[in-house]
């Protein structure tokens, strides 16, 4: 019943996104108003039946029903139910099912929020929000169908009895419940762990939350209206999709850490590259439209950024579910690759003439000029080059050279970490210094005396602080200059910080904590903008410390045996070999023990999961790491012998600051909503209550 | 002197054979297995470095790894021997010559060109002066909001 209520639905939401484009683009054109509204409500009505049909496949997920293909592959009787949950988006028809939900909510909370601010863009951008979801739903329905059912073919030859379909063919019959059952595939077990709860989640709702802007910026060339109103209209969906992008790769980067058992949290692989390259455009994007609502200028620039995020989003979905990561022959393979190169090519296509059509008819002409190299417009602009060239090249060493060795070259390369190595450092060194430098600056001009004049204090703190690292015995030049470069940005946030308290508590006598919450209320974007910078210098911190100091060491250890690192002593205390999990895996766990200057620190118990019933990749290395903020120490089981377990291999790796990421990745998160708050959010009776009333001397502090 | 040489030789001889052979048997750590793996990738898994890989088959090609250094190959005829057998897939930049300048030089010659197209905008776009329209809408609708407010 189930799948025949979410295909049902799917079928339907279809129409309902082919009739809301006709109607909204109609009715603009016509200056029809019924058929706008009409437009509009079916495409609510998409984001409903999108409920719907997700409510299905997860209450199948539920309660196991396994006539359905897509659970049966994808869960287990054994497996516990919050998995069940998860495993949505364990695989591909599920989880581009999700996508398309959650494309529905963010479509619908565009039109019910922005319907009467920017009610003469709406037609157009739903047209385009329906046009991508359109897209997806045909390739649920016709490719990937996660409510395909398992049916038996009695007449056909005994291997190909078994066979899935939507519809029951005729003369088909049910599978046998228990059956099914006992042969359910179960999911990955890559995927059985906490943060997968969170982290595609996370990143689907940045991906999907692109969209919205992407739809406003079409809408704009669509319909003629170049002011900044598309970008009034998208800014804040955009902070929301660059939020939940960032977060998904945060999280991305901890669960490979705890899973994927190689003592890293980036491996430079296609996949995570894929979603890091929208959020890299999207970050230059999220720069450079202050510039258009502030100056007027990059108009073409900024539709160029907004489309290639969302193209990016698009051609990394393609690229990682067509099998062209693998090879470039594999996606034609697969069977939603040519669909999506398609649509991918036509929607970069059809958004580029449009840019380059408004642009030939002069409607996309900057309203100033630059003036100074220094001007702050003019760093953000070199600030964009740097975030493209950085998208550039990994583009390139993820995707281009492997594509273009292998269709011209006829051989296959793999660009790894050597290469990303090369050409990413000095790229990402330039960012920091860009960070750092451009909020000193002006709009319009800035003579370098005043920039001087402004990163004096910072810079000075900085030398201290690299000084400070050398004299602790930090001898890797390397090291030296990036953390010099990557605590200038923070040191110039947190002075420009304190420079606003100071300033505000000359003219009010108020605590430290509350001139600061009056900073972040007044002023969110610039300083949740300073907050979510010494987030990426923390981050930074942590990326240099646990690259280029780590420690590594693989030894084999009797039980009872100890290897000394670094000042760290590991005993190897007991094996557990064959334990059996509730949810049907088997686990072979170490006991260990960590000592330091003769302290016991901790137990440790890295382990090795096995999954008998899962096909392909059906283990999983679990780390035992004790975690402080100086560092991680990590093991990893990686071998043992298999009869008695009297002695196994352990990989031990020291992480120097390796948590600091995490930390910095929460004050990065912390200080994106801080800057997209709105401020509006207080009904404007509550704002008209408390006058906003500026403090003389403080207008450089809070501008 | 030359029966001093002949009582020498075989002496030397020895000394020779019993060098060889120990280095022949040189006891090769993990650790140097690993940072030979840690610069391969895995031959069949899809970007996975060798080191790292689970699979049974990457175990045996670590046990390679091992067994060459015991031979006493070094680092780089180790890392040939795997490009010739699986080609440039295994390694994280190309050693082929020209596989190695296309995949190194097209991202500079990118970046070249980003940042000449930035100097060409600083540089060759003559500042012109617009009328602040934008600015004085601003101002007059905030004067009109002012007083209808008011």
């Amino acid at each position: 019943m189930l799948a025949e209520v979410g295909f049902a639905t799917l079928i339907m939401a279809l129409a309902a996104a082919l009739y809301a484009i006709v109607a909204s683009v109609y009715g603009e054109l016509r200056h029809q108003e019924g058929y706008v509204l009409s437009g509009r409500n079916a495409a609510l009505l998409v984001t409903a039946l999108l409920t719907i049909a997700t409510g299905a496949l997860w209450l199948a997920l539920v309660q196991q029903e396994y006539q359905i293909k897509y659970v049966w592959s994808v869960s287990s009787p054994a497996m516990p139910d919050f998995y069940r949950v998860t495993a949505l988006w364990g695989s591909q028809s599920g989880s581009l099912l999700f996508w398309s939900f959650l494309m529905g909510v963010f479509s619908a909370g565009a039109i019910v929020l922005n319907w009467r601010s920017h009610r003469r863009l709406m037609p157009y951008a739903i047209a385009v929000m329906m046009a991508v979801i359109v897209f997806f739903l045909g390739i649920k329905i016709f490719i990937e169908n996660p409510f395909e059912r398992w049916w038996i073919m009695p007449d056909l030859p005994r291997d190909s009895q078994v066979i899935s379909a939507s519809i029951m063919p005729a003369g088909a019959l049910t599978p046998d419940a228990l059956l099914l059952a006992q042969s359910a595939q179960g999911l990955n077990p890559l995927l059985r762990h906490f943060g997968m709860a969170i982290h595609p989640p996370m990143l689907y709702l940045g991906f999907v939350g692109f969209l919205i802007p992407f739809a406003f910026a079409v809408a704009a060339l669509a319909s003629g209206d170049l002011s900044t109103n598309w970008i009034k209209a998208s800014r804040r969906w955009a902070l929301i999709a660059w939020l939940f992008l960032s977060l998904g790769l945060i999280l991305g980067g901890r669960w490979a850490y705890d899973v994927l058992g190689w003592g890293g949290y980036w491996g430079w692989d296609p996949v995570e590259n894929a979603a890091f390259l929208p959020w890299l455009i999207g970050t230059a994007l999220l720069h450079s439209i202050m510039i258009q609502e502030k100056r007027g200028m990059l108009k073409v620039w900024n539709m160029f950024l907004m489309v290639g995020t969302f193209s990016a989003i698009i051609f990394g979905t393609f690229a990682t579910r067509s099998g062209l990561v693998e090879s470039v022959h594999s996606f034609a393979r697969s069977g939603v690759g040519f669909p999506m190169f398609f649509f991918w090519f036509l929607m970069t296509l059809i958004s580029v003439a449009l840019i380059l059509w408004r642009r030939s008819r002069g409607e996309l002409r900057d309203e100033h000029a630059f003036t100074s190299i220094f001007s702050r417009e003019s760093l953000f602009v070199l600030n964009n080059f740097i975030f493209v060239a950085l998208a550039l090249v990994i583009f390139w060493g993820s995707f281009g050279a492997p594509i273009v060795s292998e269709l011209f070259l006829n051989t296959d390369i793999t660009l790894g970490k050597d290469y990303f190595m090369q050409v990413t450092p000095p790229l990402f060194l330039a960012l920091y210094i860009l960070m750092g430098i451009a909020p000193l600056s002006a709009w319009s001009a800035t003579s370098l005396v005043r920039l001087g004049r402004s990163l004096l204090v910072p810079l000075l703190l900085t030398l201290a602080s690299v000084g400070l690292f050398a004299v602790g015995g930090m001898s890797t030049p390397v090291a030296l200059v990036g953390y010099g470069v990557v605590l200038l940005a923070g040191w110039i946030a947190v002075y420009e910080t304190l420079r606003g308290i100071i300033a505000r508590q000359k003219s009010h006598p108020e605590t430290v904590l509350h001139s600061l919450a009056q900073l972040y209320r007044r002023n969110p974007r610039r300083y949740g903008g300073y907050m979510i910078h010494l987030g990426v210098t923390i981050i930074g911190i942590g990326i240099i410390g646990s690259t280029l100091f780590q420690v590594e060491t693989q030894r084999t250890l009797a039980v009872g045996e100890s290897l000394a690192l670094n000042g760290y002593e590991l005993h190897f205390d007991q094996f557990d070999g064959q334990a059996i999990s509730e949810d049907g895996r088997i686990m072979d766990i170490a006991t260990m023990s960590l000592w330091r200057d003769g302290q016991k620190l901790a137990t440790l118990r890295p382990r090795r999961d096995f999954f008998p019933q899962t096909e392909g990749m059906n283990s999983m290395t679990i780390a035992g790491a004790h975690s402080t903020l100086e560092n991680d120490f990590y093991v990893l089981l990686v071998g043992w012998e298999a009869l008695n377990a009297s002695s196994a291999t352990f990989k031990v790796y020291i992480n120097p600051l390796v948590n600091l990421i995490w930390w910095g990745s929460f004050i990065l998160i912390l200080g994106t909503l801080l800057a997209g708050w709105p401020r509006d959010i207080l009904p404007e009776r509550v704002r008209q209550s408390r006058p906003v009333t500026l403090p003389r001397g403080t207008k450089g502090a809070l501008s | 002197m030359m029966r001093r040489m002949v009582y020498l030789l075989p002496v030397l001889l020895l000394l020779l054979v019993w060098s060889g052979a120990v280095q022949a048997q040189r006891v090769v750590t993990d650790d140097e297995v690993n940072a030979i793996a840690k610069t391969l990738y895995c031959p069949v898994c899809e970007n996975i470095p060798l080191d790292a890989c689970g699979t049974a088959a990457c175990d045996d090609w670590r046990y390679e790894i091992r067994l060459q250094l015991e031979a006493g190959k070094t680092e780089q005829e180790i890392v040939d021997d795997f490009v010739r057998r699986f080609g440039d897939r295994v390694v994280g930049t190309p050693q082929d010559p020209l596989l190695r300048a296309v995949a190194l030089i097209v991202p500079l010659v990118g970046i070249v060109a980003a940042l000449g197209l930035a100097l060409y905008v600083f540089t060759r776009r003559t500042p012109k002066v617009v009328p602040a329209a934008p600015a004085a809408t601003d101002k007059y609708q905030s004067i009109l909001e002012r007083d209808l407010a008011g």
